[in-house]
């Protein structure tokens, strides 16, 4: 478990990196961020690089800035964004479907931007872009372009971005006023990834119809995925738990899921089920709903 | 103030925990140099060509090594203990790999990076061979032995019968019958596998340092099969993270980094990484059980006979094959119960998976079987399963006897049973539960008993058992502290402290004052397996207190010269020698040690001023039953949403006799418990159909952490302080780990019992438990 040779740029600035980037494309280069998931398949052998493009030094990927909903810079480390009182207060959905990423030590290093471009299906924030139509900011040396949630997620552990162009930042919206909201996961142990993650908003009106719904999945599919099934269903209606249960069976039916080791796809199913009418039980009593 | 009994802090922690301990890894030596394994990555294939070349013209690279180079350079590794049909070994492969991780070749370079770029450049090509990954293969004579000098995949058949089967048998009103299977699991202690080894070109001294739990029988091996001299041979261990019963294990990397050493005249270090450790370092627990029970309708069980099969994996383990386990299965199976007519017929199988190693408590099948049999008779009786266990349970009278044979004379299980249902509180908890079954929450409870012979009554260890019992060296130095020279090898135990409460109180001295060393062969007594088996609480113990006697009287004679007073009428306190009762005559032992150490003349005629003494303990002086044991109970509830397990509540009631440290005691019992809880719904290893490997990382092999392991109660059942100085400790580092996996299993199966939940299979993944409900 000893990562065979590679060169180790460290950037300075966003240019830097991208010029980097640029400059080393012929010759097998990654960016390094966080590295809690690079580092180990390193460390495996079961990737090599010749050079990484290391951008955790640079000082305007950190920050987190709050307008048009949130924006963090990609290597903001998840503990910022679980510890943030302006996340807490534009987001508490982000933040606690950051709580669920790893341990603490692994939320201390890793990083929003690289969670969402090493695209792991099972992840929870890729789901949250997903759920809230989120977008990413990338760099090449083009310039700078935008990618909606929608268009960034392109199969198992891949993404949209070209191999020149760096993440520098990830946008995430704020809930609106009054959405209740809701993660609902399940891993074998505390601190492993979901075996299947639901995340939910819903809205409800002055006569406890649902107004707006989204829910979305990580851990059933080679991407994350919302649920037009589950979001048809759900507005229009009123908030009851019989309508939980019913929206989360027909969801969950039309999944594709996996088996692996933790389960069979039909297992899966059955998780989304139960995990999708929680996190509508849940978001609704968020959303002050009594059902 | 009496040390034994008393919560004392461990002497090792400061060490360990700021920092200071000395693993094997931190070990640093000029012209050190580096070793990676090429190993397999196929379950099953001869090997049809193998290029090295450019390998040793790598960067940094000193040597690489073949099967052919090896075998050239050492005998077969052949256990002086070894039982069963045996195969002739060799540290590297030379013909045909056996399993996914078997030992290819070595690379030794500067760096392991290096090491491990050269590995990669090795060219070997396979012609594949079908794998053996289940009984019924490796049972099956038409398949080819993985062994072609042995006859078939059958290394080891045996059967125990006791009592009268037939009688028993035709007694019966039904006969329940079950297949159970426990699947494989691994030790992974937090250090993994590794060690340094240093040869001295001049002297011919070869130095080991090993991770290791059996210093000395390291030593013999190495010995043996490198045929070099025992007297230029050293195995040095020091702190140890962890083994479980790995650690008692000698390693085929263990050749290999001593044949390099001694090639290339230079250190070779070695430490496992995690990925070699699980595929590679050997797992535990493969088996399973046919049986059947024969009992009446009133829950008596009559009966029993058990046909055990166990998958030995690839190669058999060094000293201790799997063989060495069925024995202790089939004597123990019976545990505490009347059982009267009893049979057990086992196998042991080669297949073709890393080779199975002893993990704390490695019989512990006897246990599950025997627990989860219970359960299920009281299923199908419609009975209580406490009020069978109660109906069954020996009273531990003297006339008490397992079918097997040993005397249960003193057990306290039934003690135990009732004092755990009580803390439990049973009849509340079954109120409770029906209440919640009527709301669609489905909890259970589980219990089971265990006993193990740690060390077993006296009948059982004639003249200190198949080791002859243990010994123990100490020696009063001149400034009149105290070194205790243990035979065992602590890897986790607290033996520096333990044995070091022991020693003060005997001898007289403060705790304080007491260093306990261990590891080193060349200062400690020999024993074979160092630390492992539930043994340190009585043969380590014994050992120490024999020898402190007897260094003890050695002081009172000379003192007793030097006053001119009989030594009976002598004391030592805190250090201090003085005639009973009479102030003003004190000889601290710092003045006594030193002038028999630099004056021997002076000694009083007819004393030995020679102030150390080693001892056997053979285990005449130990006391009580000799069994340790206990029952466990736990409470759980299933999740049909999601197949989680939650436990609610672990109580333990145990009788490891006196206890030595009860905060050690407690911490044996809830690492136990905590493995025993992985093994249940987190832990396996897995294998596919071709013998591939599939948990290479911690993402794959489930360990519990401490957010999955409930708080557990601990009571104890302890004798009485034994007035006459005998030895009443007994092992208590495996019993938690053996009982938990029976004790969770009948929780969940009783949380399940309203969908007619049959649990076989040990395993509980979420999944598994949604299939038991019928959900999924």
């Amino acid at each position: 478990m000893k990562p065979a040779a590679f060169e180790h740029h460290a950037a300075g600035s966003v240019e830097e990196a991208v010029s980097l980037l640029a400059e080393l494309a012929d010759e097998d280069v990654k960016v390094l961020a966080g590295g809690q998931s690079l580092v180990p398949l390193l460390a495996l052998r079961l990737a090599s690089v010749g050079h990484l493009v290391d951008v955790n030094g640079v000082p305007e990927l950190t920050t987190i800035s709050n307008g048009d909903g949130l924006r963090f810079g990609a290597v903001v480390r998840h503990r910022q964004v679980e510890r943030s009182p302006e996340v807490a207060a534009a987001n508490p959905l982000l933040a606690a479907a950051t709580r669920r990423i790893g341990h603490t030590a692994i939320r201390n290093r890793g990083t929003i931007g690289g969670t969402v471009a090493h695209a792991d299906p099972a992840a929870e924030v890729p789901a949250v872009l997903a759920l809230l139509d989120g977008s990413v900011e990338v760099r090449g040396e083009g310039g700078t372009r935008s990618i909606a949630a929608a268009d960034l997620f392109d199969g198992y552990f891949t993404t949209t971005l070209e191999p020149e162009e760096l993440l520098t930042s990830v946008h995430v919206p704020a809930l609106p006023e009054g959405t209740g909201w809701s993660v609902q996961q399940f891993s074998r142990r505390s601190g492993d990834y979901g075996i299947v993650t639901v995340l939910a908003t819903l809205a409800l009106d002055g006569d406890g119809r649902i107004s707006a719904a989204r829910v979305a999945y990580a851990g059933v599919d080679a991407v994350p995925l919302r649920s037009s099934v589950a979001e048809s269903a759900l507005v229009g209606q009123t908030a009851s738990a019989e309508l939980w249960t019913a929206v989360g069976h027909d969801a969950a039916a039309v999944l594709e899921p996996g088996s692996d080791l933790n389960g069979s796809a039909e297992y899966r199913r059955h998780l989304a089920a139960t995990l999708t009418a929680r996190a509508l039980q849940q978001a609704s009593e968020r959303a002050g709903g009594r059902a | 103030m009496r040390m034994v009994g008393a919560k004392v802090p461990r002497v090792e922690d400061r060490r360990i925990l700021t920092g200071n301990g000395h693993y094997v890894d931190d070990l640093q030596l000029p012209r050190m140099v580096h070793a990676a394994f090429l190993r397999s990555p196929i379950a099953h294939g001869r090997i049809t060509s193998l290029d090295v070349e450019e390998a040793r013209k790598a960067p940094g690279v000193h040597a690489v090594y073949t099967g052919a180079d090896m075998r050239a350079l050492s005998k077969p590794i052949r256990s002086p203990l070894a039982q069963g049909a045996t195969p002739e070994i060799f540290p590297l492969v030379t013909d045909t790999v056996l399993f996914v991780g078997d030992l290819v070749a070595m690379v030794v370079a500067d760096s392991r990076y290096l090491a491990e770029d050269a590995a990669g450049m090795i060219d070997v090509e396979y012609s594949d061979l079908p794998a053996v990954v289940d009984y019924e293969t490796a049972l099956d004579p038409g398949v080819p032995p993985l062994f072609p000098d042995l006859e078939s995949n059958v290394l080891h058949t045996a059967t125990k019968e006791a009592g009268d089967v037939e009688a028993a048998f035709a007694a019966a009103d039904r006969v329940v019958e079950v297949t159970l299977s426990q699947h494989r699991i691994a030790n992974v202690p937090i250090e993994t596998r590794g060690a340094v080894a240093d040869y001295d070109p001049g002297s011919g001294q070869l130095t080991l340092h090993a991770a290791t739990q059996a210093p000395h029988g390291l030593r013999l091996q190495m010995a043996q099969t490198l045929d070099h001299p025992m007297d230029r041979l050293r195995v040095l261990t020091q702190d140890v993270g962890g083994a479980f019963g790995l650690k008692g294990n000698i390693f085929r990397e263990d050749f290999c980094l001593a044949i390099a050493a001694k090639q290339l005249a230079r250190p070779v270090k070695w430490i496992e990484d995690r990925n070699e450790h699980l595929m590679a370092s050997g797992h535990a627990r493969e088996e399973r059980i046919t049986a059947q029970v024969a009992v009446t309708e009133a829950g008596d069980i009559l009966g029993i006979t058990a046909a055990l099969d166990m998958d030995a994996g690839a190669y058999p383990g060094v000293p201790f094959s799997a063989v060495s386990f069925t024995g202790v299965i089939s004597l123990l199976l019976p545990g505490p119960y009347t059982v009267r007519g009893y049979r057990c017929d086992s196998r042991v199988l080669a297949t073709n998976k890393s080779t199975y190693v002893a993990y704390r408590g490695p019989w512990a099948m006897e246990t599950w079987t025997r627990e989860r049999l219970i359960d299920m008779v009281a299923t199908e009786l419609g009975l209580d399963p406490a009020e069978v266990r109660r109906r069954n349970l020996y009273e531990g009278a003297d006339g008490d006897r397992m079918v097997t044979g040993p005397t249960l004379a003193g057990i306290t299980t039934r003690e135990c049973l009732d004092r755990a249902l009580e803390r439990i509180d049973y009849a509340g908890f079954r109120a409770e539960q029906e209440a919640a079954r009527a709301e669609g929450r489905y909890l259970g409870i589980g219990m089971a008993a265990f006993i193990e012979n740690a060390p077993g009554p006296k009948e059982m260890r004639p003249n200190g058992g198949f080791t002859g019992g243990e010994a123990a060296r100490v020696r009063l130095e001149m400034d009149g502290r105290l070194t205790v020279f243990t035979a065992q090898s602590p890897h986790g135990q607290g033996h520096e402290t333990t044995l070091a409460q022991l020693a003060a109180d005997e001898m007289g001295v403060p705790f304080e004052q007491v260093r306990v060393v261990h590891g080193d062969t060349q200062v400690t007594p020999f024993n074979i397996l160092g630390t492992g088996g539930s043994r340190a609480a009585t043969w380590g113990s014994g050992a120490t207190m024999v020898a402190t006697r007897k260094l003890r009287e050695k002081v009172l004679a000379i003192a007793a010269g030097q006053l001119e007073i009989d030594p009976s009428d002598l004391q030592i306190v805190d250090g201090v020698v003085s005639p009973k009762g009479v102030p003003g005559r004190e000889i601290p032992l710092a003045r006594l040690a030193g002038q028999m150490t630099l004056m021997p003349q002076t000694a009083p005629p007819g004393t030995d001023p020679n102030l150390q003494a080693e001892e056997r303990f053979t285990g005449e002086e130990t006391s009580g039953s000799g069994w340790s044991g206990g029952v466990h109970a736990c409470i759980v509830e299933v999740d049909l949403g999601t197949g989680g397990v939650q436990i609610k509540r672990w109580v333990v009631v145990e009788d490891c006799g006196r206890i030595i440290n009860p905060a050690i005691v407690d911490g044996q019992i809830r690492g136990g418990v905590a493995q025993g809880i992985g093994q249940v719904l987190y832990e396996r290893i897995p294998y596919d159909v071709e013998g591939t490997f599939m948990a290479g990382t911690f993402m794959d092999y489930l360990l519990p952490t401490s957010a999955e392991i409930p708080p557990i109660e601990i009571v104890h059942v302890e004798p009485e302080d034994d007035e006459d100085g005998g030895v009443g400790f007994r092992g208590v580092g495996e019993g938690g780990m053996i009982v938990a996996p029976a004790t969770l299993t009948n929780a969940i199966s009783d949380a399940l019992a309203p969908f007619g939940a049959r649990v076989t299979e040990q395993y509980l993944p979420p999944a598994e438990v949604l299939r038991l409900a019928g959900v999924v």
